[in-house]
């Protein structure tokens, strides 16, 4: 059979149970985390024009979208992000909305580059974005609710790290230097080349202090003591508001009590074109590439008509997903997986059993073939089941754990166990 | 130096492994099992969390990207073919060689644009020179051979070569000559992107010390 018939294509994947529903777990506790910071959801097509979806460059690249004619002719691009389609919406039909809106997403994204070191052409992402406020709280807002989104699903040894674009903007608009050199500066920055960037600032005519600074840039990161130094170091007018800009966002984490999973960065250079201050990032120590990335768009959502400041973040599910798996973080996603036997032997109460279960929310699939009982212990274990249960009486049943083998209980003690009910129930 | 933070660092095998080894026992890196020949290809830098790691040269910049390895040594000409999205730390250096173009000496060519329209390059570095040559307006076509790329010519399979020379020797004994300068190249320490924010102190503290060693030489 043909290879295209029995394969999906380059950069995409199946999700089998065992990942959909970490996936949906990740994205409920996200789902339930921005509801109680009062950010509401948003669903946009899939696909857009591609003039709407190209507005702020949100690939890096334009050539990094999937593009397509619909018949009617206009040229049509699948969603490199969510923030280009959310800066669209915000500029048509939620204009007259009052602001500030907060709003979030879960939703599948693509960009069209080569599938490695944890890039995807299809990939999903859970963000929220804050718009309609140019406060430095509303950036420090979203960075705290990016540090609790990966506590909330279990990260450990996670940091964010926070940089303003107007830094090292304004310091390569106060050096004199063309907007070519200005640019290769900039790119030596944003890929990390630090050869090139003492290439370049070797060989164009810098300022002793530019100099120094651009070379120091990459080791500005730590806590307020970089704030200190950077604001010291800067004595352009762009750097030291973004400097203060800045410390006035770390000082409401601080207020806070996050500036433990917050490093500033001032060498973190990005690159999406629609960042105009504060950015972010969030990595583990048990994973080589970025788990989210987000910061202050101002001037996106202009580009579509309509002035209005934003800020924001997305994170990585899959990488997300790949993180915990290396920290065996997926401990504290609850299995409630009940597998219950008699059906054969006694239809009606197996039946009214597994209901009395499903209305509290436990997941429970019947066992409809009769297979000897080590026979469907192995596959219950096999399968991922929490609980095997037998129906004695309505009110009682045999339990079975692979962990303590069998003992008999009252269901409604048993049914107790769930607590606080599933998640996803 | 900070030893203690496990740090893992991809060293490639071959003609750059030796002077790797020497300036890292010269920054105080003990690499004494690393110049024991066996065929372990994790070597662990005895008394400290460090390690490294025996790579072929085109490899280690996919160590380094995944995170597999914290820092690797590279040359150049491999780091611009592999287009991994790497911090790129230092120039080390060693192992200085051209990235150059070219073509027999009896075809009487010197200057690329002189090349013919349909002209086929045989190169063991497909991406560098199609970006190149395409940078210069030609459009020729790009042979990727694994090895041996001064045959091309010679057994008529291509008008020209992209590839590395250091002294200019074997280019000369068959019969070619270079037309054009691509990239000098030198072998770099890179790093992954995440290693460089979660053990910055480590890798500063290593690339500081580097950093002497290597203007001591120059001195």
């Amino acid at each position: 059979m043909a290879y295209t018939m029995m394969q999906t294509p380059r950069g995409t994947k199946d999700f089998l149970p065992r990942d959909a529903e970490r996936k949906r777990w990740i994205e409920e506790t996200l789902r339930s985390l921005f509801w109680r910071w009062g950010y509401r959801e948003i669903i946009t097509p899939t696909m857009e024009f591609y003039d709407a979806v190209s507005a702020g460059d949100a690939a890096g690249l334009a050539g990094n979208l999937y593009r397509f004619f619909e018949r009617e002719g206009d040229i049509l691009a699948l969603r490199p992000d969510m923030t280009t389609p959310i800066a669209r919406v915000v500029a048509t039909r939620l204009q007259g909305a009052a602001k500030p809106l907060r709003l979030c997403y879960h939703a599948n994204v693509f960009r069209y580059a080569d599938p490695q070191a944890g890039r995807r052409r299809e990939f999903y992402q859970s963000g929220v974005e804050l718009v309609g406020s140019s406060s430095h709280l509303a950036d420090a807002e979203v960075i705290a609710l990016a540090v609790e989104s990966l506590k909330a699903v279990g990260l450990k040894n996670f940091r964010v790290d926070i940089g303003h674009v107007d830094y090292y903007e304004g310091i390569l608009q106060n050096s004199g230097l063309s907007q070519d050199k200005r640019r290769s500066l900039r790119m030596a920055l944003l890929k990390k080349d630090y050869v090139a960037l003492e290439e370049l600032t070797g060989d164009f005519s810098l300022s002793q202090e530019d100099r120094e600074l651009l070379l120091r840039l990459p080791h500005l990161r730590g806590g307020r003591e970089i704030l200190v130094e950077a604001v010291e170091r800067a004595a352009n007018p762009t750097s030291q508001r973004a400097i203060s800009n800045l410390t006035a966002i770390y000082d409401a984490l601080e207020a806070y009590q996050l500036t433990d999973w917050i490093q500033v960065d001032l060498g973190m250079i990005k690159d999406i074109e629609y960042y105009t201050g504060m950015v972010l990032e969030a990595y583990t120590a048990d994973m080589g590439f970025t788990i989210g990335t987000g910061g202050r768009y101002d001037h996106l959502i202009h580009q579509f008509g309509y002035g209005c400041p934003a800020t924001g973040f997305a994170l990585g599910i899959e990488r997300i997903m790949l993180a915990l798996s290396r920290q065996d973080g997926w401990t504290s996603m609850p299995n409630f997986r009940v597998l219950c036997l008699g059906l054969a032997e006694g239809p009606k109460l197996a039946w009214q059993t597994a209901e009395k279960l499903r209305a509290k929310g436990f997941p429970v699939e019947l066992a409809v073939d009769s297979f000897a009982e080590d026979e469907i212990l192995e596959y219950a274990v096999a399968q991922g089941f929490r609980w095997v249960i037998q129906p004695l009486t309505p009110e009682r049943i045999r339990v079975w754990t692979e962990a303590d083998g069998w003992r008999e209980q009252e269901l409604g003690e048993f049914a107790a166990a769930l607590g606080g009910g599933v998640p996803n129930g | 130096m900070d030893k203690k933070t496990p740090l893992t660092i991809a060293v490639p095998k071959g003609r750059l492994q030796k002077p790797v080894m020497e300036l890292l026992e010269r920054a105080g890196v003990d690499c004494g099992e690393l110049r024991n020949p066996s065929r372990k290809l994790i070597i662990p830098v005895p008394g400290t969390g460090w390690r490294f790691l025996l790579a072929k040269p085109a490899d280690v910049p996919t160590y380094v990207e995944y995170g597999a390895a914290d820092l690797g040594v590279v040359g150049k000409d491999v780091l611009l073919e592999s287009r991994k999205d790497v911090a790129e730390l230092l120039d080390l250096g060693f192992g200085s060689c051209r990235l150059i173009v070219a073509v027999l000496k009896s075809s009487g060519i010197r200057d690329i644009q002189d090349l013919d329209f349909n002209s086929r390059v045989a190169t063991k570095f497909p991406r560098i020179t199609t970006e190149f040559f395409s940078r210069q307006g030609i459009q020729a076509e790009v042979v990727h051979l694994n090895g041996s790329v001064e045959l091309g010519p010679i057994v008529g399979l291509a008008d020209a070569i992209v590839d590395i020379t250091e002294t200019g020797t074997t280019l000369v004994e068959n019969g070619l000559v270079p037309i054009a300068d691509i990239a000098r190249v030198t072998s770099r320490l890179i790093a992954n992107r995440v290693s460089c924010k979660v053990k910055y102190h480590t890798i500063e503290g290593l690339v500081r010390r580097l950093r002497e060693v290597l203007a001591e030489s120059v001195g």
